[in-house]
């Protein structure tokens, strides 16, 4: 009668050995993997957990966060605006019209004061502001494809609206991102001295490598009626074009800096800096801004103490938190595995029954 | 040999009174701690029926009260036996599957959970950089990223939280089936519990977010000179978010099997292999995230400094909080976890012993059909007491 219960609610005839052994079959593999019973580690947080390794952070943190302070402290830079004063006074109300047409002079010149002595290499840049190279529109009209060989000269059907001359011919390269070239220049003297400025290893070796194609030169380049940028050498071959190459590599934010080149010499501290500035780009129909930034560099990168700072106020606020989870645990301290915390035991009166 | 009968139940033939009957029950149960079955067929069983834990009923001449008050109902005394043995077995380790799709909704819990925290922490910064593309629309992430996070590189540790993941072992669960209980209490747990996760999940796509911008700004982020363009940035956005998403699975799990670790720490390290090896193709292939890391990202210290501030700053006020309540306001796992953790369980075993019995009380088989059986109860005793004195029913139980 117990063999009757036992099975699956059948008649009563399966007790011969084969049911018995094809019943035992049936039965799933042990292992322990299907029963969750895998060796495995269960830490527990418990308070001396938690302080160690709010301190281990904290330990961890501020040396960090004072390396790239210092680090950070140590670069020297120079930002200079000169889109406001680089526009000769008779035309400072009429911005527009000075930047647009061939006839005036766009050569300008200023003086930059070195307030520390500057390392070699000393790297220049020109900083946009209110520039939106990362808009959708804009980061869209380009044609990869195009820039890697002379072969696809003609796929230029994503660079709308520069894909073609008037004629149908394709433009090398085409797409807003490459018409809308930055075209200032800068050239800087010490006493008369010229500084040559190199442009030397200033875009990535890969862009320069794989992304530009070496056989194919620019074509048709700023042959339209609006002109949105600088204008290349159609004899330098793409992987060559090294601003262009930089310039396309479309910034993050719309307050961006591209490096321009740099300074392979030592600047004294108090060194004043002549610079002429070809002010050539327009950046007054939109509101931009213009700046020159002269900058050396440290094992971060450029001058920014947000990093430094970032990391010391997290490290100190890990050893605050272990200070008061010290404190706490003094004050209140719970015994571990103490079943009077158990919820039955502490509030018998809320339970049901 | 004793029968299933006697080895199972404790049981108490009588011709007794109604009121007699329910207070031996409860004498039995509350002595002798043991689970307590009832089996009655008349209308003066119906209160030692709904006192026991098991109450079964038998339908038959005296009509159907009993059967309606019990928890389990059978036609003939006989078949008592199987009852127990058949079907109780398969109810007990029914409930107990209950109990575990319990603990197991528990986890789906806390999966759904997750998700919303690793979707709002991901979605919200890519939000937050249509501020500064003029609403444009331009993702700061490559498609591939965006692609692969739902589908690998975040999901493997949900799934082996929802399926390996043991607060406490599945034998402690049986015994504590009060860790599971039903209540308003636990309804607006949920609602504080998801709440809170959407909030981590907020302040994680804030901090991701602006620890990038910041420090990324516009200067150079590497000693050769070189600004970070989008690429850079959301290649290093997007490693933040891996990173601290997948160490905040890890502060939630409390059981490491070598899946759970296979999984999360495999994740992080499947997407710097991904970064890698879709780098490796050429730019037809993989745009502007050719080279990236081996060229761009990973000899610049700047990125490793930022995964590692942007991972701890993410990951602090949740461990501060779960530092808190398992000190000032344990949960029953915690306690039961440190129990067993301290051997406390085999040094003091009446104390393990006790609790498991108190744990048990609360929780019933057929709770909520006793309640109405309760009202059922009480609602006859009104109607009794209005209508005449009536003289108790003495009924032989059949045997």
């Amino acid at each position: 009668m117990i063999g009757e219960a036992t099975s699956s609610g059948g008649g009563g005839k399966d007790d011969s050995p084969a049911a018995v052994s094809a019943k035992k079959n049936k039965k799933p593999n042990y292992s322990r993997f299907t029963q969750q019973e895998l060796p495995a580690c269960k830490p527990i947080l418990t308070p001396g957990w938690v302080i160690t390794s709010f301190i281990v952070v904290g330990v961890v943190f501020i040396p960090i966060g004072l390396a790239s302070l210092y680090a950070s402290e140590h670069v020297v830079e120079i930002v200079e605006r000169y889109d406001k004063d680089c526009i000769p006074p008779d035309y400072r109300n009429n911005s527009l019209h000075y930047i647009q047409t061939s006839e005036t002079d766009k050569n300008c010149t200023m003086t930059i004061n070195v307030p520390k002595h500057m390392k070699s290499p000393v790297f220049i840049y020109y900083e946009l502001d209110n520039f939106y190279q990362n808009h959708r529109r804009y980061v869209k009209s380009r044609s990869d494809k195009q820039l890697r060989s002379k072969a696809s000269e003609g796929t230029t059907e994503t660079c709308k609206p520069e894909a073609v001359t008037s004629n149908g011919q394709p433009i090398v390269p085409c797409g807003l991102v490459a018409w809308s070239l930055f075209n200032d220049t800068y050239k800087f003297s010490v006493k008369k001295e010229v500084l040559n400025v190199s442009k030397k290893d200033i875009a990535w070796k890969s862009d320069q490598e794989h992304k530009f194609g070496s056989d194919i030169y620019p074509k048709n380049f700023q042959s339209g009626s609006l002109i949105g940028g600088g204008k290349l050498d159609p004899s330098i071959p793409l992987s060559e074009q090294v601003d262009l190459i930089v310039w396309m590599r479309t910034a993050a934010l719309p307050n961006f800096r591209k490096l321009y080149g740099k300074i392979e010499k030592d600047l004294q501290a108090n060194t004043t800096i002549t610079v002429t500035i070809e002010n050539n780009y327009n950046t007054y129909s939109f509101g931009g801004k213009k700046k020159l930034v002269l900058s050396t560099t440290s094992w971060i990168g450029g001058k920014n103490n947000f990093l430094g700072r970032a990391y010391i106020a997290i490290g100190g606020l890990c050893l605050f938190l272990a200070v008061c989870f010290v404190f706490v645990y003094l004050l209140k301290p719970r015994p571990l595995g103490d079943p009077s915390y158990l919820s039955w035991n502490r509030n018998p009166s809320g339970q049901m029954n | 040999m004793t029968t299933p009968l006697q080895r199972y139940t404790h049981y108490f033939v009588g011709f007794t009174l109604f009121n007699v009957l329910i207070q031996v029950t409860r004498l039995v149960k509350e002595g002798t701690g043991k689970t307590t079955l009832a089996i009655g067929d008349g209308a003066n069983d119906v209160g030692m029926i709904q006192e026991a834990d098991i109450g079964v009923g038998i339908s038959g001449v005296e009509g159907m009260q009993a059967v309606m008050a019990s928890d389990f109902s059978i036609s003939q005394f006989r078949f008592l036996e199987r009852l127990l043995v058949v079907h109780g077995h398969w109810c007990y380790k029914r409930i107990a599957q209950m109990v575990i799709i319990k603990r197991l909704s528990r986890f789906s819990l806390s999966s759904i959970c997750y998700f919303f925290y690793k979707n709002i922490a991901f979605g919200l910064t890519l939000f937050y950089f249509e501020a500064f593309t003029a609403f444009s629309g331009q993702s700061v992430y490559n498609d591939w990223y965006m692609l692969l996070f739902n589908v690998i590189l975040t999901s493997l540790p949900v799934i082996s939280l929802g399926v390996f993941e043991q607060d406490v072992s599945a034998e402690v669960c049986l015994q504590f089936p009060a860790l599971y209980q039903q209540g308003p209490k636990n309804l607006f747990f949920d609602w504080y519990r998801i709440l809170g996760w959407m909030g981590n999940g907020l302040y994680t796509s804030l901090v991701i977010f602006i620890l990038n911008i910041m420090i990324f700004y516009n200067q150079a982020f590497r000693a050769e000179g070189q600004t970070a363009d989008m690429a850079a940035m959301g290649a290093t956005m997007f490693s933040c978010i891996i990173s601290a998403v997948n160490c905040q699975i890890a502060l939630t799990m409390s059981h490491f099997t070598w899946i759970q670790h296979l999984f999360v720490w495999g994740s992080v390290t499947t997407w710097y292999l991904f970064l890698l090896l879709y780098g490796m193709l050429p730019p037809y292939y993989s745009e502007d995230a050719h080279k990236i890391l081996v060229e761009a990202l990973g000899p610049a210290p700047i990125y490793w400094c930022t995964i590692l501030l942007v991972t701890v700053a993410c990951n602090l006020p949740y461990l501060a909080h779960i530092s808190f309540q398992r000190c000032f306001n344990p949960m029953d796992h915690h306690i039961i976890q440190e129990i067993k953790y301290y051997k406390k369980d085999v040094e003091d075993q009446h104390m393990w012993r006790r609790e498991r019995s108190k744990a048990r009380q609360e929780t019933k088989i057929g709770f909520t059909a006793r309640v109405d059986a309760k009202i059922r109860q009480l609602k006859g005793k009104l109607q009794r007491k209005s209508s005449t004195l009536v003289l108790p029913n003495c009924m032989p139980s059949p045997c």
